[in-house]
C-alpha cells in the first residue's frame, strides 16, 4: 500500500512542480509586454545589449539547470526499497562543472567590461553641463547661460535654475543628440539621480563631484526619481525629464530668461 | 562539564580555552583594522594631514590646534613596550613554578599600564582639539580611546591574575590563564606601536 | 562493528524547577532549542512588518502607514529578519546539532555558548524599543547609510547598540563552534569525515569571527559621530561619505554568506538522505565552501557600483566568480540526486524548494555583476526580488527542510505529512507570487524602499499580485504552526533514526540524554551511520 499511495503521492507533487514553474515562465513571458525601460540614450542602448546577452546566458544556465533536476525528481524518484549505486563522486565532472561556468564568466566580464568602458568614456567633448543639486527632498537643475551647447552664447551670463518643491516635480529639460553632462552635488545626505529610460543611475554623494555624460537620441517625456533612501519624503523626490530637439530647447531656454540672457531663478511649475 | 572523555585524544598543543582566546584575539584584530582603515581613508581623502583647512571660523576661535605632543606619548611607549618585557619574565617565573616572581612581575607590568593611562589622560588633557574637531580629531580619539580601553581591560585581567596568584592558585604546570593574559597585553602592545607609528610619526 | 563506551561526566542531572533550568542551562540541546524558539519568534515578528510594508504598497498613492512610520517598518522587517533571525537561527541549529554530529557531549565552552544565546532576546528588545522613543525606530534600511543615519533620532542608537550585542554573540559563538569542531570530534572522526553541515558551520563561524568586528567598528565609527560630534561621516570636517559603505559591505557581503552557508548545509544533509546516495563530490563540496567564504571578502563593493567611488572591473569580475563555487554545489547536488531512489517527505520538499529557488536568486544577482547592468538595476526592487530569491528562497526553505528533518531528534515527535506538504505549497506558490512580480517591477524602474508611488506609474497590478503573494505566504504558517500543536500533544514516539539518516545525531536517542551519547559507533567515513546499517550494527 504505501508504494502506491507514495507513487500517486510523488506524481501529484511533480505535477505540481510543473504547474508552478510552468506559471512562472508565463509570467516571465508576459513581462516582456508590460513596461520595459526605453533605452534613450547611446548608453542606454549598449547598456541594454549587454543585458539581453546577461538574460540569454542566465536562461540557458536556468533551463539547464532547473531542467537536470526536474528530470531527476521524475526519472530518479523512489520506485522499490533497493539501494541505489553508491557513487561518491567524480574528478572529471568536478573539473568540468568547474571550467564551465568559468568560461562564461570570463564572457560576462569581458562584455560587460567593454560596455562599461563605453559608457564611462567622457572624452567626447561634451556641448553642455548640467548642475543637479539633489537635496532633501527635490531637486534643483541648474544650467548656465554660457554653456548651453551647440547656441550657446560664451560671454553669456547668468544661468537657469529649476528647483522642484513638495508640490511640484521639477523638469529638467535637455536637446536631443547632443552629449550632455551632469554634475552631481548634494549637501546633506547622498541620493541617487536615477533616469530609468537612461538604464543609468548615479549616487549623488555630498562631498564628491560625481559626473556622467549621455547623448539621448529620443523626444519625449519621462521620468526621474531620487533612487537612494534619503529620509523621511525620500519616495516623493521625483522629476519629470523632457528630451526635446535644439529648437524647442532654445525656445525653452528664453523663456526661462525673459529672452533677455539675466539669470532667471525658477520654481517648477 | 565540557565533553571530557570524548575529547582527549585531539588534545595536543594549545589547550581548547587557549586556542579560544587567540581566536577572540584575532576578532580584537579585525575590530581595530576597521579602525584604522577609517583613519587611512581620512588620510588618503585629506589635502592636508592635519586637515587645518577643514576648520570652521568657529573652531578656530575657540583656539583649536591639530597637532599632538611627541616627548610625553614616546616615553609611555617606552614604558608599554617594556611591560610586554616584563609580563613576559612573569610568564617565564611560572613556568619554573616560581609564583613570587609572578606575583612580583605581574605588579610591576600594572604600575606599568596604570602609568601609560595615566600619561594618556595627561595628554588627553593638554591637546588643543577634541573629538568633534574634524576627522582628524575623531580619528585620534576613537583609535587612542579604544586603544586605551583595551590598556584598562588588561590591567583588570593582570589585578584578576595577581588576585589569583597571591591567593595561591597558578604553577608551572597550571597557568594558562597567565599566559592568555601575556598574549593579551602583547597584542595591546603591538596595537599600540602601529598607533604611535601612524598617529605620531608618519607625517 | 564495535562501538566505543563514553564515560559518563559527572555533575549533569541537577534535579532543579523546569523554569530556573531553561534560563541557567548551559546545555547546547536547550540553548539550541532557546534559539530556536526566540529566532522563529522574531520571524513572525519580521513577518507581520512585511505585511504591513506589502499592504501599503498594495495600491498606488496609499496612505494607510505613512512616509515616517514606512521607513521604519522597513528597516525593522529587514532588521528583524537577518540580525534576529536568520543569522541566529543557524547558531540555533548549529547549536543543537553540531556537538551530536560530531560524536561530542557539548560544545566546547558551554558557558560561553550561554552568554553567546542570552545576548540575543535582550538586543532585540533593544532594537524595538525604538518604536517607543521619540522620533521611532531605527529607519536607515537595514544598511543604516551615513551620512543619513547620523541625523536620526535615538531609536537609531538603540539600533547600533542591538547590533552590537548581537555581533558580540554572534563573535563568541563562532569562536565556541570553531574549537569545538577542531577539538571535541570522536575518535575516527577526521576533518574530512566531519558532516557536511559542520562544515558550513565552520566556514560560517570564520567568516563571523573575522566579519563581525568590523562591522563592529563601524557602528563604533557611527555611534561616535552621532553622539560626540565625530567627523569619520561627515564630508564637512574632514570625513568620507562613502566610508561607511565600504566598511559596512566588507562585512556585510560576507555577511550574506553567513545567512546561507549553514542552509546549503542543511540542504547537504537533507538531500542525501532522501535520496538514499551519499553527498556527490564531498571534498569538492567542501572546497567550494572555502572558496565561496574566501571570495566573499573580495567582493564587496559590489553594493557600491552607483557610486562612483570603488573599483568597478576588480569588483564586477569577483563577484562573477563567485557563482563558480556556488555552481560546483549546484552540481554536486544534482548529482547526489542523479540514479538516486528519491523521495518526497516534507523535508526534502523544502530542499527541493531550495534548490530551485535560490538557483533564481543567484542568477539574478549575477545580473548586478555586470556592471553596467547595475547601474540600470541597483536600488530597484530588482535588487529586492534577489534579496528574497536568496534568502527566503534559500535559507528560509532550508530552515523549513531543517526544521522538519530534526524535529523528531529535537522533540522526539514528528511533523504532520499532510500539513507539511500544504504547507509546502502554499508557501512555494506564495513565494513566487510575492516576489517573481518584483524584477519585473525593478526592471520597470521601481525604486527600492519608496513609502509610495504615483498612479501614473503603471506598477500597480505588480505590487497588488504581490501583496497577494505575502499574505499567501502567511497562510502557509497556519498549517505550519497547527502541525506544531499537534505534535506537542502527541507522545514521544520517534525512533533513534526515522529517516534512516548518515550522521551521529541520529545514533542517540530521540531527544537525546543530557550527556547525549552513551555509546559511539566507529566512525571510517562521513557516513557513519550507513556503515553501521550496511555492517548490520546499531541498537
Ligand atoms: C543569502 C543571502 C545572499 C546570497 C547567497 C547572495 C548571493 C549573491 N549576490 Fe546578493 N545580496 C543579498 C543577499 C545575498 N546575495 C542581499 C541581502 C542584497 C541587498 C543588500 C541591500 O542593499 O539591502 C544583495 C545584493 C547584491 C548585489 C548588489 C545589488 C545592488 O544593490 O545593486 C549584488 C551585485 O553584484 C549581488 C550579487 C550576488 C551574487 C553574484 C551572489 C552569488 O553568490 C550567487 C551565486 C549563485 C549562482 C550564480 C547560481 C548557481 C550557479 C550556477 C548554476 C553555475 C553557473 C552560473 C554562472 C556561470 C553564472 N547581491
Ligand atoms: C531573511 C530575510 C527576509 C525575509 C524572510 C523576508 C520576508 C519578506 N519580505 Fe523582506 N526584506 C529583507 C529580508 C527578508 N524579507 C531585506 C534584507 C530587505 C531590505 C530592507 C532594506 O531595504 O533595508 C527586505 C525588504 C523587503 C521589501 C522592500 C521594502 C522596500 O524596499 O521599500 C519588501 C516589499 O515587499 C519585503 C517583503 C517581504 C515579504 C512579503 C516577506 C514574507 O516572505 C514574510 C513572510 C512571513 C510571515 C508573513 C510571517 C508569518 C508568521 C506568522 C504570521 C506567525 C506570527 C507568529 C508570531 C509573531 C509568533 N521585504
Ligand atoms: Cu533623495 Cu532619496
Ligand atoms: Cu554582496
Amino acid at each position: 500500500m504505501a508504494v502506491t499511495g507514495m507513487r500517486r503521492h510523488v506524481r501529484r507533487s511533480l505535477l505540481l512542480l510543473t504547474v508552478a514553474l510552468f506559471a512562472l515562465a508565463s509570467i516571465g513571458v508576459a513581462s516582456a509586454q508590460v513596461g520595459t525601460p526605453k533605452p534613450i540614450t547611446d548608453e542606454a542602448k549598449k547598456i541594454e545589449d549587454l543585458w539581453i546577452f546577461t538574460l540569454l546566458i542566465a536562461a540557458v544556465v536556468f533551463v539547464a539547470v532547473e531542467g537536470a533536476l526536474i528530470y531527476a525528481l521524475i526519472r530518479f524518484r523512489k520506485r522499490n526499497d533497493e539501494l541505489p549505486v553508491q557513487t561518491h563522486g567524480s574528478t572529471v565532472l568536478e573539473f568540468v562543472w568547474t571550467g564551465i561556468p568559468v568560461l562564461i564568466v570570463i564572457a560576462l566580464f569581458t562584455y560587460s567590461f567593454i560596455v562599461l568602458r563605453d559608457v564611462e568614456n567622457t572624452a567626447a567633448a561634451e556641448d553642455m553641463t548640467i548642475e543637479v543639486q539633489g537635496f532633501q527632498y527635490q531637486w534643483q537643475f541648474t544650467y548656465q547661460l554660457n554653456d548651453l551647447g551647440v547656441n550657446a552664447d560664451p560671454a553669456a551670463s547668468g544661468e537657469i535654475s529649476v528647483i522642484g518643491t513638495a508640490a511640484e516635480e521639477p523638469t529638467l529639460v535637455i536637446p536631443i543628440d547632443e552629449p550632455i553632462e551632469f554634475r552631481l552635488l548634494s549637501n546633506d545626505v547622498i541620493h541617487s539621480f536615477y533616469i530609468r529610460d537612461f538604464l543609468y543611475k548615479l549616487d549623488v554623494v555630498p562631498g564628491r563631484d560625481n559626473r556622467f555624460v549621455i547623448t539621448a537620441r529620443e523626444t519625449g517625456d519621462y521620468f526621474g526619481q531620487c533612487a537612494e533612501l534619503c529620509g523621511l519624503n525620500h519616495a516623493l523626490m521625483r522629476f519629470k525629464l523632457k528630451v526635446v530637439t535644439r529648437d524647442e530647447f532654445d525656445l525653452w531656454v528664453a523663456e526661462q530668461t525673459g529672452g533677455n540672457g539675466e539669470s532667471a531663478v525658477r520654481r517648477a511649475d | 562539564m565540557a565533553a571530557h572523555g570524548i575529547a582527549t585524544q585531539h588534545k595536543q598543543g594549545l589547550s581548547n580555552g587557549m586556542l579560544g582566546f587567540i581566536l577572540f584575539l584575532a576578532s580584537e584584530v579585525m575590530f581595530f583594522g576597521g579602525l584604522f582603515a577609517a583613519y587611512f581613508i581620512a588620510r588618503a581623502d585629506a589635502t592636508e594631514w592635519p586637515p587645518e583647512n577643514m576648520l570652521t571660523a568657529e573652531q578656530i576661535a575657540r583656539g583649536v590646534k591639530l597637532e599632538v605632543e611627541f616627548a610625553l606619548p614616546f616615553i609611555a611607549t617606552i614604558l608599554l613596550v617594556l611591560s610586554s618585557v616584563t609580563i613576559q619574565f612573569g610568564v617565564l617565573a611560572i613556568r619554573r613554578g616560581d609564583r613570587t616572581a609572578l606575583i612580583r612581575w605581574l605588579m610591576v607590568t600594572i604600575v606599568l599600564g596604570l602609568v601609560f593611562l595615566t600619561a594618556q589622560m595627561y595628554d588627553y588633557s593638554q591637546l588643543h582639539f577634541r573629538a568633534g574637531d574634524t576627522v582628524y580629531g575623531t580619528t585620534f580619539y576613537t583609535l587612542t580611546g579604544f586603544h586605551g580601553a583595551h590598556v584598562a581591560g588588561g590591567v583588570i585581567f593582570m589585578g584578576v591574575m595577581l588576585a589569583r596568584s597571591m591567593a595561591g592558585q597558578f604553577s608551572a604546570a597550571s597557568h594558562e590563564a597567565v599566559e592568555a593574559c601575556s598574549f593579551y597585553w602583547h597584542f595591546v602592545d603591538v596595537v599600540w606601536i602601529a598607533l604611535f607609528t601612524v598617529l605620531y610619526i608618519v607625517k | 562493528m564495535t562501538s566505543i563506551v563514553i564515560p559518563r561526566p559527572e555533575g549533569y542531572a541537577r534535579p532543579r524547577s523546569a523554569l530556573l533550568d531553561w534560563l541557567t542551562t548551559v546545555d547546547h540541546k536547550k540553548l539550541g532549542i532557546l534559539y530556536l524558539y526566540s529566532t522563529m519568534f522574531f520571524f513572525g515578528v519580521g513577518g507581520i512588518l512585511a505585511l504591513l510594508v506589502r499592504t501599503q504598497l498594495a495600491v498606488a498613492d496609499n496612505s494607510f502607514v505613512g512616509n515616517d512610520a514606512y521607513n521604519q517598518i522597513f528597516t525593522m522587517h529587514a532588521s528583524a529578519m537577518l540580525f534576529l533571525f536568520i543569522i541566529p537561527v543557524w547558531a540555533g541549529f548549529g547549536n543543537y546539532v553540531v556537538p551530536l554530529q560530531i560524536g561530542a557531549a557539548d560544545m566546547a565552552f558551554p558557558r560561553i555558548n550561554a552568554l553567546s544565546f542570552w545576548l540575543v532576546p535582550p538586543a532585540g528588545i533593544l532594537m524595538f524599543s525604538g518604536f517607543l522613543v521619540d522620533g521611532g525606530a531605527a529607519q536607515a534600511g537595514w544598511t543604516a547609510y551615513s551620512p543619513l543615519a547620523r541625523g536620526l533620532g535615538p531609536g537609531m542608537d538603540l539600533w547600533i547598540i542591538a547590533v552590537i550585542l548581537l555581533g558580540v554573540s554572534s563573535t563568541i559563538g563562532a569562536a565556541n563552534f570553531m574549537v569545538t569542531m577542531f577539538r571535541l570530534r570522536a575518535p575516527g572522526m577526521t576533518m574530512f569525515r566531519m558532516p557536511i553541515f559542520c562544515w558550513t558551520m565552520l566556514v560560517t563561524s570564520v567568516l563571523q569571527l573575522l566579519a563581525t568586528p568590523v562591522l563592529a567598528s563601524a557602528l563604533a565609527m557611527l555611534y561616535i559621530d552621532r553622539n560626540f560630534g565625530g567627523a569619520f561621516f561627515d564630508p564637512n570636517g574632514g570625513g568620507n561619505a562613502i566610508l561607511w559603505q565600504n566598511i559596512f559591505w566588507f562585512y556585510s557581503h560576507p555577511a550574506v554568506y553567513i545567512m546561507i552557508l549553514p542552509g546549503m548545509g542543511i540542504i547537504s544533509e537533507v538531500l542525501p538522505v532522501f535520496s538514499r546516495k551519499p553527498l556527490f563530490g564531498y571534498k569538492a563540496f567542501v572546497f567550494a565552501t572555502m572558496g565561496i567564504g574566501g571570495l566573499g571578502f573580495s567582493v564587496w563593493a559590489h553594493h557600491m557600483f552607483t557610486t562612483g567611488a570603488v573599483l568597478k572591473p576588480w569588483f564586477g569580475f569577483m563577484t562573477f566568480m563567485i557563482g563558480v563555487p556556488t555552481g560546483v554545489k549546484m552540481f554536486n547536488w544534482l548529482g547526489t540526486m542523479w540514479r538516486g531512489s528519491i523521495s518526497f517527505e516534507a523535508p526534502m520538499l523544502f530542499a527541493l524548494g531550495f534548490l530551485s529557488m535560490f538557483l533564481i536568486g543567484g542568477i539574478n544577482g549575477t545580473f548586478s555583476a555586470a556592471v553596467p547592468v547595475d547601474f540600470a538595476l541597483h536600488d530597484t526592487y530588482f535588487v529586492v526580488a534577489h534579496i528574497h530569491y536568496v534568502l527566503f528562497g534559500g535559507s528560509v526553505f532550508a530552515v523549513f527542510a531543517g526544521l522538519y528533518y530534526w524535529f523528531p531528534k529535537i522533540w522526539g515527535r514528528r511533523l504532520n505529512e499532510k500539513l507539511g506538504q500544504a504547507q509546502f505549497w502554499l508557501m512555494f506558490i506564495g513565494f513566487n507570487l510575492a516576489f517573481f512580480p518584483m524584477h519585473l517591477l525593478g526592471l520597470d524602474g521601481m525604486p527600492r524602499r519608496i513609502a509610495t508611488y504615483s498612479n501614473e506609474s503603471g506598477w500597480e497590478a505588480l505590487n497588488m499580485a504581490s501583496t497577494v503573494g505575502a499574505f499567501l505566504i502567511a497562510t502557509s504558517m497556519i498549517p505550519f504552526i497547527v502541525a506544531v500543536i499537534a505534535a506537542f500533544m502527541r507522545p514521544k514516539d520517534q525512533p533513534n533514526d526515522p529517516w534512516n539518516a548518515n550522521t551521529l545525531e541520529w545514533w542517540t536517542t530521540s531527544p537525546p540524554p543530557v550527556h547525549n551519547f552513551d555509546d559511539l559507533p566507529e566512525v571510517h567515513s562521513e557516513r557513519p551511520l550507513f556503515d553501521a546499517r550496511q555492517s548490520g550494527a546499531g541498537h
